[in-house]
């Protein structure tokens, strides 16, 4: 099953869902399919473990990263470059827009209403039900609806990331999918698809999954550690 | 109890108020924001106190008052906010008042910047504010440890009736790790109504209590002085804390580092071992007290023939390692302090270097 997408993709979500990771990996995995794919820093909110900090791999992959000045990269400033609402107006095949957590993170989104109105945007919210404020189907809820109200947006699919990380296991997929499903179904929004780390793919039982999986190659880790080397070739799902 | 993935900042918060502090008073500053906003909404929800004070300065005499009310307290800052209550925080020491202050520190001096930092190692560690006191410093080098330290924070504070800092930096607190909330880590307040000023109705007391760090009669001062320093003695005997590494081998080197430093240390380390090179880490997690007679003796190890001080900042913990080790081995120092975190292959590399420039 492939993972459909075309035109502006606004990633949401709580703090800490995921958000950034599920959009590098995304624009990789896009990218790879031969989609020319264009992705957007708008994280105004939080100050670490941003797309910033992937950029150079995905240059190398020539998709195109859009951030602010590379003067203010490490400021606690919300800057947002104008370069995001021309990436709105004009999506090419795949923008994806990276946005800040909850609602405050989502409050950018309504300032760039203007640009919004000539697209359809797809704002799709990202569920780590591993989270706290995210591990009931209320929390998810509510955190949807402080999302659509900020952005004056509405909530178009969810995409279901499940992960403790280093200590993930394919228990914790089964259990986060069995969670987004319900989810999916109580919010009746569809479900794009799951991820799940490559280190662990190979154990799923992918049979056990009516979505696509999103693999994971994690770029945003802690400075001891290598981020997967993000290779021209997709990952293939055996 | 099943884990849940957390931010650093997030976890602390959680930690305090599975420790049974529910009053928080703050100034938000980046890079520990995140505790605040967290508490903001926690803390409603077990009928605790959330306050978003005017100033660090406010927010720090606030600790200090339900403090001396005899309420467990605690509040969270970056360095510079961290240099604005340093008053307060040598208030509660005079006046022995038991309180948990964390630091996520930024990189400094002045303004500095946002990302990690470990230069506020001399001001949690040989004071901050001013006059002779100590604070009970603590450094974690994961989100589960952050919060073992802060549960175990509140107690410590109470036993001693003195302010106890977590030294983390920017990492530890935007950094995401599975925790639990280890549930053995969960302790009652002490009773404290021999000295708080909670009311003698509520005490059922004819006697008043007084919270001063003023002294001006007689030798009040100096007694004062010394019961703090029969304190700090005490914790120097009962306190110390400290985590090794690679120090069962005939190590030629020995690594001394605290915090997130000490985790690109430890992947370093495997490098090099894998390259037939042993080097061995001492990870002190109390900083002060600070693990002298341990530092000490992995030093003095035979194989060792030199001494390493790893930190993100340009050479402060260096100080107490020489202290230790008493010109027994040489001491070195290698730090970065703007902003970075070096990788595990720029420590490889400094070993390197410090072994052959220090050859047998």
């Amino acid at each position: 099953m492939g993972i459909k997408l075309s035109g502006v993709i606004v990633i949401v979500g709580n703090y800490g869902s995921g958000k950034t990771e599920v959009s590098i990996n995304l624009a990789v995995r896009q990218k790879r399919s031969g989609v020319h794919v264009k992705i957007g820093d708008l994280d105004l909110v939080n100050p670490y473990f941003r797309t910033r900090e992937a950029k150079q791999a995905l240059s190398n992959l020539e998709i195109d990263v859009i951030l602010p000045p590379n003067q203010f990269l490490q400021a606690d400033l919300p800057i947002l470059t104008p370069a995001i609402s021309g990436m709105i107006k004009n999506p090419g095949d795949l923008s994806i827009l990276d946005v800040g957590g909850n609602g405050v993170g989502a409050t950018v989104l309504s300032a760039l209403a203007n640009a919004f109105s000539s697209q359809d945007a797809n704002m799709i919210q990202v569920v780590n039900p591993f989270r706290p404020f995210t591990n009931t189907l209320d929390g998810c809820q509510s955190i949807r609806k402080e999302i659509e109200i900020a952005s004056r947006l509405k909530m178009k699919g969810i995409i279901g990331n499940a992960n403790l990380i280093d200590e993930t296991t394919p228990e914790t997929i089964y259990e986060g999918y069995t969670f987004v499903s319900n989810y999916s179904k109580s919010c009746n929004l569809p479900l794009i698809c799951i991820t799940a780390s490559v280190d662990i793919i190979d154990q799923l039982d992918i049979q056990q999954f009516a979505c696509p999986i999103l693999p994971i190659e994690r770029q945003l880790v802690p400075p001891w550690k290598k981020p997967q080397v993000l290779g021209p070739k997709n990952f293939i799902l055996h | 109890m099943a884990k849940v993935l957390m931010k650093g900042n997030e976890a602390i918060g959680e930690a305090a108020i599975r420790a049974g502090c529910l009053n928080y008073f703050g100034y938000p500053i980046t890079p520990q924001s995140e505790i605040a906003e967290y508490l903001s909404r926690r803390m409603p929800e077990v009928n605790g106190m959330f306050l978003q004070a005017e100033s660090e300065v406010a927010a720090s005499y606030m600790i200090f008052g339900a403090s001396a009310a005899g309420e467990r307290v605690f509040t969270t800052s970056s360095s510079p906010g961290i240099s604005l209550m340093s008053e307060a925080i040598s208030y509660c020491a005079a006046a022995q008042c038991p309180a948990v202050f964390v630091n996520i520190m930024r990189g400094g001096p002045g303004l500095g910047g946002i990302l990690p930092s470990q230069g506020d190692y001399f001001q949690a560690t040989k004071g901050g504010g001013h006059g002779d006191y100590h604070l009970l410093v603590m450094a974690p080098n994961s989100v589960q440890e952050a919060v073992e330290m802060v549960m175990k924070a509140f107690p410590l504070a109470e036993k001693y009736r003195n302010p106890v800092i977590i030294l983390g930096d920017g990492l530890i607190g935007q950094m995401m790790e599975p925790v639990e909330f280890p549930d053995h880590l969960v302790s009652t307040p002490s009773d404290k109504s021999s000295w708080a000023t909670s009311g003698m109705a509520t005490r059922k007391s004819t006697q008043r209590n007084l919270v001063r760090s003023l002294f001006l009669v007689g030798n009040s001062l100096e007694d004062n002085n010394r019961c703090l320093k029969a304190k700090y003695d005490q914790m120097k005997k009962e306190e110390i804390q400290c985590a090794d590494y690679n120090i069962d081998t005939d190590y030629e080197a020995l690594i001394v580092s605290y915090g997130t430093m000490s985790r690109v240390c430890r992947t370093a380390i495997d490098i090099l071992k894998k390259e037939g090179i042993e080097v061995g880490m001492i990870r002190p997690q109390t900083l002060f007290p600070y693990p002298d007679a341990i530092v000490q003796k992995a030093a003095w190890k035979p194989s060792c023939r030199v001494v390493t001080s790893m930190e993100l900042s340009m050479g402060q913990m260096v100080e107490d390692v020489e202290r230790v080790v008493q010109g027994r081995r040489p001491v070195t120092w290698f730090g970065i302090a703007g902003g970075i975190v070096p990788a595990p292959e720029e420590i490889v590399d400094e070993m390197k270097r410090v072994l052959h420039a220090h050859q047998s």
